[in-house]
């Protein structure tokens, strides 16, 4: 043999033995062009979000910005942070303690309004506190940030969602679950009670040792007829129509799996190139369309062996993506398209984190996602991570 | 004279490498040392520990599938024996199977020996959930004075515990989870378990440390030091990533440190990266302390100095560093040898003492395990054709290695 065949011989059975190692492994959802962006990193000279205060719990992209809301953990304050997507950079930090203290999170999601504006709402850190809403406005230059207000004294905002053409944002208070509806041109708000569960459904829902945080909805929408769709205890769905200002019951529960009525909630939503509302099931982790005309609720399934759907978006192609599953286990981000193969599970998303001091890159995978986004023309996703220390995940939903 | 002693290292299974510079540590300042009683024993996964109480080393041992046998070594009467199969010692029952012991086994505070499970195998990490799934790691406590074990209970819901620390003065466990890097600690007075979050990417660091105020020590995905300080009951995190050779990808500076050795007479505590450096790290009680940069583990021309493997490493009683490099296809030597190694840290000078094929030594685990006598203790596999033929995979067989530097195990 002659003295370089060996080498590449022992070569080749190394690479043959690794090939053949990881085909009994998983592959993992890595699609060219994907990154992760390093948003939170303690004791760092680099503008980062510190420990415990960085779960990305309300995410919207807005022109070349990411721009996300944080939870926190008790004591401390969260952040309005945004990514720009062009330079894969953290640009801009907003500690929301330094603007109002004593809020522990925005995790309502946000609300789209005029010119590129985001509504959001937060929740205070200590029970009986009052959760303000937020103005969000992202430019090249800064971020900036503008209280509103506490809707509802001594509640906080768990889900917010606007009305571009109304300008309104429409709410569900914490603890309580009233849905309100906020008049930004006069900042009045009015308090609706029907989405409040009975003393009758509180006491069943004690029963499963369940909180308001575990039943009310996590998400709201406005459907672009403008009319705002949410759930309520105990696993119903409400209409608000903005004319009449009316709440509305459907009569199409959300979908169960028998015995854990309780658990239902909606914990993401999307509305579709074909104007069904799809939606995601906390309790089961059952993925739905919602019809917005007649009300009809049909269950497409669960895209995996576990509860919770905590985000949705569309991309340009029509092709939805979400994330399912969470603590105790972890999160799987999947695809949705009825035209091609229904479901398909892409299990941890995995991208590259390249940031200075690891220039050559890392293998960021993705566990615990709380927030899904897609950009304005659908051709970028945005996944944000609700860890300790948390980073943005951003990959081409369309070649 | 020197053509008899390599025909004798030939017989007994070495060969000798043409850096060997000295022979005072030959084949005889070795012993291997079998496990008992468990035929379809497979592998040892840096599960090994002393107790200074007891003078006993202790040892998990997998078949690799779903039975974990502990071992206990008797330093004084030089018996190895089988303690019992975890499963039976801990009433688990079949959905609770455990594929490891991956963790360090650490002396507790009253002597006890505190070690956790790990799932070790795909199902662990996919099936979760499902009925065939893992039902997560256990905390356990082996008290050798009355021969019983006690599960302290779950860390986190399907997830393994690769590794832990135990406090000497408080008995607060630091451990941390895979696949998904959890720091955890659990206080057994209070049965208090918390969750301080993640701090890897997507490979999880295995060793943990700690220093001689009971403090514990990680790394983060920039292979940066994290520090459990006890008293302020919080993590602090270098500014700093260790020390790494320039271009040293970015999978081998989440992997962190693979082993370490104590010197608490100098203040040092010595370890060895993924990335295959060796450093000295002086802990301080506040903050975190400074690292020293020793070089490369290993050194050949043309070789990539980062690419060499080494999960095990013990300082002798002489004042140098052991340890075996080789394993999990990263072999220093040519013909896929482990190679022996002795580093001198007051010089930085390292040379090859031994090296072994496969067949008798495929890959050793264990750190800073040592008894006064200068005896240091690891964790070795040696490669199993015949179960390889089976269709095994990885198939190995453990034995335990002892190594005393200075003197002869003959």
């Amino acid at each position: 043999m002659k003295p370089l065949c060996k080498p590449l011989l022992i070569g080749l059975v190394v690479v043959l033995t690794i090939a053949v190692a990881v085909q009994g492994e998983y592959v993992f959802f890595t699609p060219k062009g994907s990154y992760t962006v390093e948003v939170s990193l303690e004791n760092s000279a680099l503008r980062r979000l510190p420990m415990y205060r960085n779960a990305i719990t309300s995410l919207e992209v807005v022109g070349d910005f990411a721009v996300g809301g944080t939870s926190s953990m008790p004591g401390l304050s969260p952040y309005v942070f945004a990514v720009s997507l062009s330079t894969r950079k953290l640009e801009f930090v907003q500690d929301l303690g330094e603007l109002i203290p004593g809020q522990r999170a925005i995790q309502s999601g946000f609300g789209r309004g005029q010119k590129g504006v985001l509504f959001a709402g937060t929740m205070p850190d200590q029970a009986g506190g009052s959760g303000h809403l937020l103005q969000v406005r992202v430019g090249k230059e800064r971020l900036e940030v503008v209280d509103l207000g506490a809707p509802i004294k001594g509640e906080g905002v768990f889900a917010l969602t606007a009305s571009r053409e109304r300008e309104e944002l429409y709410g569900i208070a914490h603890p309580s679950g009233r849905f309100f509806v906020h008049e930004l041109r006069t900042s009045r708000t009015q308090v609706f009670d029907e989405t409040v569960p009975s003393p009758k459904q509180l006491g069943f829902l004690s029963n499963y040792a369940l909180s308001p945080s575990d039943f009310l909805a996590r998400r709201l929408i406005v459907n672009r007829e403008g009319t705002v769709f949410g759930s309520m205890p105990v696993n119903r769905l409400f209409r608000f129509d903005p004319i009449s200002r009316r709440v509305d019951v459907i009569s199409d529960e959300l979908p169960e799996v028998w015995g854990r009525r309780p658990l239902g909630r909606v914990d993401a939503w999307a509305e579709g190139p074909d104007g069904l509302l799809y939606g995601g099931n906390a309790g089961d982790g059952q993925f739905f369309t919602l019809d917005p005309k007649t009300g009809r609720v049909t269950n497409l399934g669960k895209p995996i062996m576990m509860p919770r759907i905590k985000g949705l978006a569309f991309a340009a192609d029509g092709t939805l993506y979400g994330v399912a599953g969470g603590e105790p286990g972890y999160t799987h981000l999947f695809r949705y398209n009825p035209a091609d193969r229904g479901f398909v599970d892409l299990g941890n998303p995995r991208f590259t984190m390249t940031e200075p001091g690891i220039e050559q890159g890392i293998a960021w995978r993705g566990f615990q996602i709380g927030s899904v986004a897609a950009n304005e023309d659908g051709r970028w996703i945005v996944l944000g991570e609700e860890e300790a220390l948390s980073q943005l995940m951003v990959f081409p939903a369309v070649d | 004279m020197v053509l008899m002693v390599v025909l004798l290292l030939v017989m007994l299974g070495f060969s000798v490498p043409a850096t060997l510079q000295a022979g005072e540590i030959t084949r005889n300042n070795l012993r291997f040392v079998d496990y008992p009683d468990f035929p379809d024993a497979h592998s040892t996964w840096g599960s090994i520990g002393y107790s200074s109480v007891h003078r006993k080393v202790f040892v998990g041992v997998t078949n690799h599938r779903d039975r974990v046998g502990l071992f206990e070594y008797d330093v004084t009467t030089e018996r190895m024996r089988l303690c019992g199969f975890i499963p039976d010692l801990a009433n688990l029952r079949t959905f609770q199977w455990q594929g490891k012991i991956h963790s360090q086994i650490v002396e507790g505070p009253g002597g006890e020996m505190y070690f956790t499970t790990d799932g070790g195998e795909s199902r662990e990490e996919y099936l979760m959930n499902h009925p065939h799934g893992y039902s997560g790691g256990f905390v356990m406590k082996w008290d050798p004075a009355v021969n019983r074990l006690t599960n302290l209970g779950l860390g986190l819901q399907y997830e393994s515990i690769k590794d832990l620390q135990v406090n000497p003065r408080t008995g607060l466990i630091c451990m941390v989870s895979y696949p998904q890097v959890r720091f955890l600690t659990y206080e057994p007075s209070k049965n208090d378990l918390r969750d301080l979050g993640r701090l890897g990417s997507d490979h999880v660091p295995r060793v943990m440390f700690s220093d001689w105020w009971g403090n514990v020590y990680y790394v983060d995905w920039r292979q940066r030091l994290v520090k459990y300080d006890h008293e302020q009951r919080r993590l602090l995190f270098a500014r700093d990533s260790l020390p790494a050779f320039p271009g040293t990808p970015g999978a081998y500076i989440v992997t962190g440190i693979t082993a370490y050795a104590v010197d608490r007479k100098a203040g040092v505590i010595y370890l060895v990266t993924y990335g295959a450096k060796m450093l000295a790290f002086r802990p301080s009680k506040e903050g975190i302390g400074p690292v020293e940069d020793l070089g490369g583990i290993f050194d050949a021309p043309g070789q990539p100095p980062w690419r060499y493997y080494c999960p095990n490493l013990a300082m002798g009683s002489n004042g140098k560093l052991y340890y075996f490099i080789g394993g999990h296809g990263m072999y220093a030597v040519k013909g896929e040898n482990i190679a022996l190694m002795e580093f001198d840290p007051k010089t930085r000078a390292k040379r090859i003492v031994l090296t072994t094929p496969l067949r008798e030594i495929s890959e050793v685990t264990g750190s800073d395990v040592k008894d006064p006598a200068g005896n240091l203790y690891f964790a070795g596999r040696r490669d199993d054709p015949d179960a390889a033929k089976r269709g095994e995979s990885g198939a190995s067989r453990p034995f335990m290695i002892i190594l005393n530097p200075e003197r002869s195990l003959r």
